[in-house]
């Protein structure tokens, strides 16, 4: 079974590199020369926009092997829906992930929308479906259902946006969604419909993803706990007869040899604020985030103390906005984790390095040829983890 | 008088497939275009033909319209993308989130056509089953809350059907020029909305179009600005009047709606609409790339010299 390699795409700007956090790229900052898309000529913005930006990284993903990208949104970034719709039609190969959140659009809506995209695509539309923790609280983009709730929607959802999908007519009469005689018309009706990447890490998202997810997508954690994830999404689904597959969601820093790394996050660890250093903080109600600050002994002093695996890092939201785990070594060393990821069973990877542009670049030239994964795989299913595990230094339990 | 803007409908149903060419004659299309080429195709046609805009209408039997005006913006440099849906589709906010990256993304050439008063029984395939008045009370709550958060950094709002706590756009998605709104509906509920929220209110070619002005008119008094006012109509014009009714005949209509005619004909109706206080024409033309061309080279013109001299 192939593997599915993604490459994030920054839908709020992008840093130069993780040595200063300064948003050069789109304009999250205020314009000013160096800064790009838009840039400054003779004083004035160049008409260029953040889309630029992005449509340059997709570009530079489809050329470097990645099949794709997952454009995250949040209540800072731009639309996915929007970003998408506006590449669809300069890019060749890129698949769009576009993460959402079911409860702000109707599913019939969403299933015009994504007909109507894989129409403009070829069919290269892919969803991120995710039930909240999206930073402030879900009333922030008037949402008032609570946090198991949004799961039992997600449901609901997925349901009713299956049931237009091939036609109709389609009725329905949930909790959160009613519909009668519904279905999409004839030249939108049965395409392909877009592989589902589930998040979310409590009970409640685990239960959920069981019935709709094709692959179940996690923050990276240290991989014994990743893995122990994994058998307990395994054991869900399995009861109800599915099994999906699984994918990781990861950060990379790559370099020719590990010192030189290392020494690229030293340089952006001079800059990080002490307080950072004594322990994290809550944010809104996000069951991931609070997991992935459990795997380190807080507080810390130097960078390698958030090391809680060999090359798995837990400082990267410290350097640039987003979620704390990714590997950090040499080419070799980040494509043999990635490799014993695959080993554990992990069919799909959402990579990310900063800036994106040029890191997909390094990624493809130099990372993605070095997997051999079909080495590995079959020797090691899910269920024995062991075999290609690396030592683990700090996994603390799981909420 | 006032300058009249243009705008075209897309034919969002698609058209027939094209004729398959025989067998001996290479053709190297199959694979190599995908559905939406044709769309794309009449976008661009109207942002060289000097159009102000696009209209995808809100049509469950169509195209999505949200997608198909992000895609017409980014490919064209002038062009206005009026984008079709319905208060029932999204979260006010959400559909205020889509926009404002759009109109990062497009200069601010996004519009939207908001439909309110769709028949109940699309409106339930739709998932949506409000009906009579209050779904006007849901689209002001719908307008009202997408202001809000486009133009407030703290905003809260409790609706009887939307919600918002502590809400508002921030950094570079705040700040851009809200889509331009563009509603329609003769009923007092209709005006009323567009008194409160519409920048253009259109009428069609069945509405009382002198008393839908004067009586919105005076809704508006008090309100801040009076809404534009638009008329969606068909047009088949031509050189001259036989010429344009050898047309009609050769499709099988011999009384077509709405602008009829030569240009110089179809002309002066418009002008009688300007002079009514109408100056947002959206027109239905067909097929789509050839009259769009033959609209920009022959009838728009008409008017860019108004314009010209009257400054």
């Amino acid at each position: 079974m192939p593997i599915d390699i993604y490459w994030r795409i920054g839908t709020h700007g992008d840093q130069s590199s993780l040595r200063r956090r300064e948003t050069s790229r789109g304009d999250w900052t205020p314009l000013a020369p160096g800064g790009i898309t838009p840039g400054v000529r003779g004083g004035r913005p160049d008409g260029y926009t953040h889309l630029d930006h992005m449509a340059d990284v997709a570009r530079a993903s489809e050329l470097s092997g990645f099949v794709g990208g997952l454009l995250p949104s949040f209540p800072f970034t731009d639309d996915p829906w929007a970003a998408a719709a506006s590449l669809a039609r300069e890019t060749t190969t890129y698949r769009f992930m576009i993460a959402y959140q079911p409860g702000f659009l109707h599913p019939v809506q969403a299933a015009r929308m994504s007909a109507t995209l894989q129409r403009a695509t070829g069919g290269r539309t892919v969803y991120n479906v995710i039930s909240g923790g999206g930073g402030p609280p879900q009333l922030w983009w008037g949402d008032k259902v609570d946090h198991d709730d949004r799961y039992a929607r997600t449901s609901e959802f997925l349901d009713v946006l299956k049931g237009v999908w091939d036609g109709g007519p389609f009725d329905y009469d949930g909790r959160f969604y009613r519909v009668a005689g519904a279905g999409l018309p004839e030249p939108l009706a049965g395409q392909p419909f877009p592989e589902i990447y589930f998040s979310g890490s409590s009970p409640a998202a685990i239960a959920a993803a069981g019935r709709h997810a094709d692959y179940y997508l996690s923050w990276l954690e240290p991989f014994e706990a990743l893995a122990a994830k994994f058998a307990q999404v395994r054991e869900h689904t399995e009861a109800i007869g599915r099994s999906p597959k699984f994918a990781v969601r990861i950060d990379v820093l790559a370099r020719e040899t590990e010192q030189a790394a290392w020494a690229e996050i030293e340089r952006g660890w001079r800059h990080v604020d002490p307080a950072a250093l004594r322990g994290p903080e809550a944010s809104g109600d996000s069951v991931g985030w609070l997991r992935g600050q459990s795997f380190v002994n807080w507080p810390v002093s130097r960078p390698r103390d958030l090391e809680a695996a060999p090359n798995v890092w837990g400082g990267f939201h410290l350097l640039r906005g987003g979620p704390a785990f990714g590997l950090v070594g040499s080419y070799e060393q980040v494509a043999a984790r990635l490799d014993e990821l695959i080993a554990l069973g992990v069919d799909s990877f959402v990579l990310a390095g900063v800036p994106h542009l040029e890191e997909a670049h390094r990624v493809g030239e130099h990372v993605l040829p070095l997997l051999r994964h079909h080495d590995l795989r079959d020797h090691s299913p899910l269920a024995a983890p062991s075999l290609a595990t690396p030592s683990l230094t700090a996994v603390k339990g799981t909420v | 008088m006032s300058t009249p803007e243009f705008h075209l409908v897309l034919p969002t149903r698609g058209g027939p497939a094209p004729a398959p060419l025989p067998s001996f004659v290479t053709d190297l299309r199959p694979g190599a275009f995908g559905p939406l080429e044709h769309l794309a195709e009449i976008g661009r046609a109207a942002d060289v033909a000097g159009f102000h805009g696009v209209l995808t209408p809100f049509d469950p039997g169509g195209e999505e319209s949200l997608v198909v005006t992000a895609g017409l913006l980014r490919q064209n440099r002038w062009l206005r993308g009026i984008a079709g849906f319905h208060p029932g589709i999204a979260t006010p906010v959400y559909a205020a989130k889509v926009s404002a990256s759009l109109q990062r993304f497009s200069g601010d050439r996004l519009d939207w056509r908001l439909t309110v008063d769709l028949d109940p029984a699309v409106a339930r395939s739709q998932g949506d089953f409000l009906e009579g008045a209050d779904r006007y009370v849901r689209a002001d709550e719908f307008l009202t809350i997408a202001k809000g958060v486009w133009h407030e950094e703290d905003y809260t709002y409790e609706g009887r059907y939307f919600q918002v706590l502590a809400g508002g756009f921030q950094g570079p998605l705040a700040g851009r020029a809200f889509p331009r709104v563009l509603l329609s509906g003769t009923s007092t509920e209709a005006l009323e909305l567009s008194a409160e929220h519409a920048d253009v209110h259109l009428f069609g070619l069945g509405d009382d179009l002198d008393a839908g002005i004067a009586e919105l008119s005076e809704l508006s008094v008090g309100r801040g600005p009076t809404p534009a006012f638009g008329l969606r109509l068909p047009v088949l014009v031509r050189e001259d009047r036989a010429e344009a009714e050898a047309e009609a005949r050769r499709r099988g209509d011999d009384a077509p709606a709405g602008l009829f005619g030569s240009y110089g004909e179809v002309a002066d109706t418009i002008r009688a609409h300007l002079s009514r206080g109408v100056t947002v024409f959206v027109l239905e033309a067909e097929p789509g790339v050839e009259e769009t061309y033959r609209l920009g080279e022959h009838l728009l013109p008409l008017f860019t010299e108004e314009y010209t001299h009257a400054d």
